[in-house]
């Protein structure tokens, strides 16, 4: 099965090419990181990231704020708890995807991928961004065929296509629609309440 | 230039020799990190962490050992204090039955099935293979440089490799049938 160590099985060997595929490196995330290293050093604090951008801030604006923080996550907890929780059909169908909690509430970062090679645009549209095909862009991955997006979703029930190239798609790995709305197929997918959000 | 002598020049203030070092080591980096995280989101953020970390700790880089090396023990902890998390970050996406049952586009490219297998079987994996799986045969590292950046004895990284090979193998061979 494993004959030495240096060996990969020969039943794994089909997939060590994608695995050893690299990653874009998007020029945003340089761009923020190497601003980040130029700037001296806050010996005196710490680094916190909010929104992607990264801060830095003194040992006593540190301690006030997070004075402010505890009053308000203390009145954001009283509201929170007058919220109802979505209730979510269970499945004999369901996949696993990267997914990732919001850090301030309950909704799922969501990591979506759509192989398409041909394609010059591809974005996503659906309920969450009032079908709106210019505001979540999809941007293409380092293997130049997928095209790939995060996005923030509530709990719950969504419906969702893709845009390619000015063309409202379906996602062809997803399920379409139970009520098609005006004909379009729809993809549908439920998100659900990542664990431990409160 | 090799990255030593990037690292001299990025200690005398050089930040374009950094960069350098960024360009060389960030692929490699994010892709174990997103290999060992499961998705990108989560990659970049260990990623920029750790070269910042790296950058700030520059002068205590030990030549003897590669920068390879250096750069990529810390990302190990890094991914391993986000996994630590992870039981509160997780979500999961659940087809709609209905629609399913209706669904009349469906996956035909084996292509794509079998990239989502792998994903799906290393998600599996107890994060220690994982780990061990990913540094031995996809980033193709030594069980000495194993042993150095994860501070495991060698004995017990074949140990998990073999049984990360073994269990991947499991679990393809059910992602296959189900």
């Amino acid at each position: 099965m494993h004959s030495t160590d240096d060996e990969v099985p020969e039943s794994l060997r089909d997939h060590m090419e994608r695995l050893r595929e690299l990653p874009e490196v998007r020029e945003a995330w340089r761009h923020d990181l190497l601003a980040a290293v130029a700037r001296p050093d806050p010996a005196s604090g710490r680094i916190v990231r909010m929104m992607g951008r990264r801060w830095s801030m003194n040992v006593g604006t540190g301690i006030a704020a997070a004075f402010v923080c505890a009053a308000l996550g203390g009145l954001a907890t009283r509201l929170v708890q007058h919220r109802e929780s979505p209730s979510l059909a269970s499945s004999p169908v369901s996949a696993l995807v990267p997914a990732t909690q919001a850090a301030q509430s309950d909704h799922a970062l969501l990591h979506l991928e759509l192989v398409a090679p041909t394609a010059t645009s591809v974005s996503i549209v659906g309920d969450f961004n009032q079908w709106n095909p210019t505001s979540l862009p999809m941007r293409r991955a380092a293997d130049g065929r997928t095209w790939e997006i995060e996005v923030r979703l509530e709990p719950g029930r969504h419906t969702y296509g893709f845009v390619v190239d000015g063309q409202l798609r379906q996602d062809p790995r997803a399920a379409r629609s139970a009520g098609d709305d005006f004909g379009i197929p729809n993809s549908v997918l439920m998100v659900q309440r990542p664990v431990g959000a409160t | 230039m090799t990255d030593a002598a990037l690292v001299r020049s990025a200690l005398a203030g050089d930040h374009a020799a950094f960069a350098t070092l960024v360009d060389r080591h960030a692929p490699v980096c994010l892709r174990y990190a997103k290999r060992m995280l499961g998705n990108i989101h989560d990659a970049e953020e260990v990623t920029q962490d750790t070269l910042i970390r790296v950058h700030r700790t520059l002068a205590r880089y030990d030549e003897s050992m590669s920068f390879r090396t250096w750069a990529m023990s810390i990302l190990v902890n890094r991914c391993r204090s986000a996994l630590l998390y992870r039981h509160r970050r997780t979500a999961r996406i659940i087809l709609d039955e209905e629609a399913v049952g209706r669904a009349s586009v469906r996956s035909s490219s084996t292509d794509v099935d079998l990239r989502d297998a792998i994903d799906r079987a290393l998600a599996k994996l107890e994060p220690v293979q994982r780990e061990a799986f990913l540094l031995k045969h996809v980033e193709l590292l030594s069980y000495e440089e194993m042993a150095t950046m994860t501070d495991t004895g060698i004995s017990a990284l074949k140990m998990r490799v073999q049984r990360a090979c073994d269990r991947l193998q499991v679990l393809l061979e059910e992602d296959r049938y189900a």
